[in-house]
């Protein structure tokens, strides 16, 4: 069986999925969350993604696991621009730009979940890009420390195997453009 | 029974032939189940003289320069007769060593194999061999002969048999002795999925093996350092905290240069056999983890023997013998179990009285039907219900159809 998220009882959503509290530098619509302790839902992401990763089927049971979801494919994203990096600066580099790059939103023609999200509403549309990129900024951070070896400053090659799978055999990025 | 000779045991699965005397804890020979014939462009095998005896079999099969190599048996089950009577002629007189006129045979069988097989084996075994005595037993049932070693199992011949050898994992549920042949099933997870899946997660990772000696190495990894683990997220967490221990390194050795290389041995190591739990990690078109289809094929036997078979589910098997696998089968299965009690507990407002899932795992599951065999056929009763070459000469090969259970007490 796949992994779940544990926010099974979110209090917002924009579209079909969940906002959640996340602890974080960067503004934006998420509620911040101010323990150190507790597990956010992009903690929750990079702890279950070596395990997710290998499924093909996932069924959704709530909205959180949607979030879980976009953050999956993105962690996918990341690795394969770490890939290049020869540095930590490089990395961090590389990784700010992915995240504030142009991306598709649910409801778009090229966003590659429209089966699964659906399309924000019209006055929701600009909640639901501010809070993805605030996911991918914060998400890309944490990357950056995950994956970065302190000791040879080189991205980790127990991450960057995973680059060329495909969690549920999607990818944020079009097929065409890799 | 005094000054009788042993009787000779033997197993033909798929990958290996295990043979040796009934009596003995190993088998004394563990060969490929492999034959290499010369072949003429005709197609035809027979012909000049000399030529019946210009064969190889086991390993030796694979060094013969000029041969054609075969396989007699697929999936369990012989197909060509003619290669199987050959590979016989040498596994009695070449490795076993034995003149077969003075000692009893045990041959075994597949779940579901045919009455007709059973008549070419008791042809050969009789009119060619000149045997004694003749006794097919089936695989999964010897299983639980072999499972009785394990000190808390007391002489059940009921049980679950899980047999996962190289090439095909079976799970046949035996009641009395009998199979319950409409519940048999077989899953595409098995030694060699496990191998080719540990294998592409290396070559997405460790550039240092050498291309073609990519799946022996997988296959070394697999054997010396895989396991089974509770929770495949936590395992990676473990790795991450304390990677000194749990990382590891395997050094091979290049066939070419001769050189040796280093391989880092990681995720791969409970990964693989994680593949029995969450097929789909391997196989897109398959996704009925093992503990669910066993769960399903009891549920699926007659009412009376449900819990027997939960209470005596038995591994046999090389890939089985993962560290780990007997703890985790058992949870999932009770897990499946335990939550279908609590459904039905809520419909009926009754409490049902619970069911103790318990897997056997024991000290000679690799070759736990060779084991369970030689077991077999070193008891008195074994001579009792073996078909004789009387009784052949008078009914004829039918009588081979039919091999009594028998009860070692």
């Amino acid at each position: 069986m796949a992994y779940h998220s544990s926010f099974d009882k979110s209090k917002f959503r924009v579209g079909n999925i969940a906002v959640l509290p996340i602890r974080t530098r960067y503004s934006g619509p998420a509620p911040v969350e101010t323990s150190t302790e507790n597990e956010d839902i992009i903690d929750e992401a990079i702890k279950f993604f070596r395990s997710n990763i290998f499924f093909r089927n996932y069924d959704i049971k709530h909205d959180a696991d949607r979030t879980l979801i976009y953050l999956t494919l993105y962690i996918t994203e990341c690795l394969r621009r770490l890939q290049k990096c020869q540095s930590r600066i490089q990395a961090q580099k590389e990784l700010t730009s992915l995240a504030i790059s142009t991306f598709p939103i649910p409801g778009d023609a090229d966003f590659p979940l429209n089966g699964m999200f659906t399309k924000p509403s019209h006055d929701e549309n600009d909640k639901m890009k501010q809070y993805l990129e605030q996911l991918r900024k914060e998400c890309s951070d944490r990357m950056v420390d995950r994956v970065i070896d302190p000791e040879t400053d080189k991205p980790s090659k127990w991450w960057l195997c995973f680059v060329r799978r495909r969690f549920m055999d999607k990818s944020l990025l079009n097929i065409g453009s890799l | 029974m005094t000054g009788r000779l042993p009787a000779c045991v033997i197993d033909n699965g798929t990958g290996y032939t295990k043979l040796g005397y009934a009596g003995n804890n190993e088998p004394h020979f563990i060969i490929p189940s492999a034959i290499a014939v010369r072949e003429r462009p005709g197609g035809s095998r027979i012909g000049q003289s000399g030529e019946d005896l210009d064969f190889f079999i086991g390993d030796e099969a694979f060094n013969a320069k000029g041969y054609s190599v075969k396989y007699p048996i697929r999936h369990g089950i012989v197909e060509d007769w003619d290669l199987m009577e050959k590979y016989w002629e040498h596994c009695l007189f070449k490795y076993l060593r034995c003149d077969p006129e003075d000692h009893h045979f045990l041959l075994t069988e597949p779940p579901l194999n045919t009455p007709e097989n059973r008549e070419y084996t008791a042809e050969i075994m009789f009119e060619l061999f000149n045997v004694p005595g003749l006794y097919i037993a089936l695989q999964a049932t010897l299983a639980l002969y072999a499972s009785w070693i394990a000190s808390d199992v007391k002489n059940m011949l009921t049980g679950l048999v899980v047999d996962s050898g190289d090439g095909v994992t079976h799970v046949v549920p035996v009641a009395d002795g009998y199979l319950i042949g409409s519940s048999i099933k077989h899953i595409p997870i098995s030694g060699r999925d496990i191998t080719y899946f540990v294998q592409s997660l290396l070559r997405e990772r460790e550039p240092n093996i050498p291309p073609e000696q990519s799946l022996e190495t997988a296959k070394a990894i697999k054997e010396r350092y895989c396991y089974v683990c509770p929770d495949i997220a936590k395992e990676f967490s473990k790795y991450d905290e304390d990677p000194r221990k749990n990382y590891l390194q395997y050094t091979g050795i290049n066939s070419v240069t001769k050189k040796p290389f280093n391989v880092d041995v990681g995720h791969e190591r409970f990964l693989g056999p994680e593949i029995f739990f969450n097929p789909e990690f391997s196989n897109p078109e398959y996704n009925t983890s093992l503990s669910k289809l066993i769960d399903d094929i009891i549920q699926d036997c007659p009412v009376d023997v449900r819990r027997k078979l939960y209470s005596n589910i038995v591994l046999s098997g090389g890939s089985t013998m993962f560290k780990g696998f007997e703890k985790r089968l058992k949870r999932d299965v009770q897990r499946l179990v335990d939550g279908r009690l609590r459904e039905s507990e809520e419909l009926s407002k009754h409490k049902p009285e619970p069911i103790d899932v318990k897997v056997v795992a024991h000290a000679m599951q690799r070759y736990a039907v060779w084991f369970g065999g030689s077991l077999a056929a070193s008891t008195p009763n074994f001579y009792e219900v073996c078909h004789t070459r009387q009784e052949y000469e008078e009914k004829g090969p039918s009588i081979c159809r039919y091999n009594a259970v028998f009860n070692l007490v």
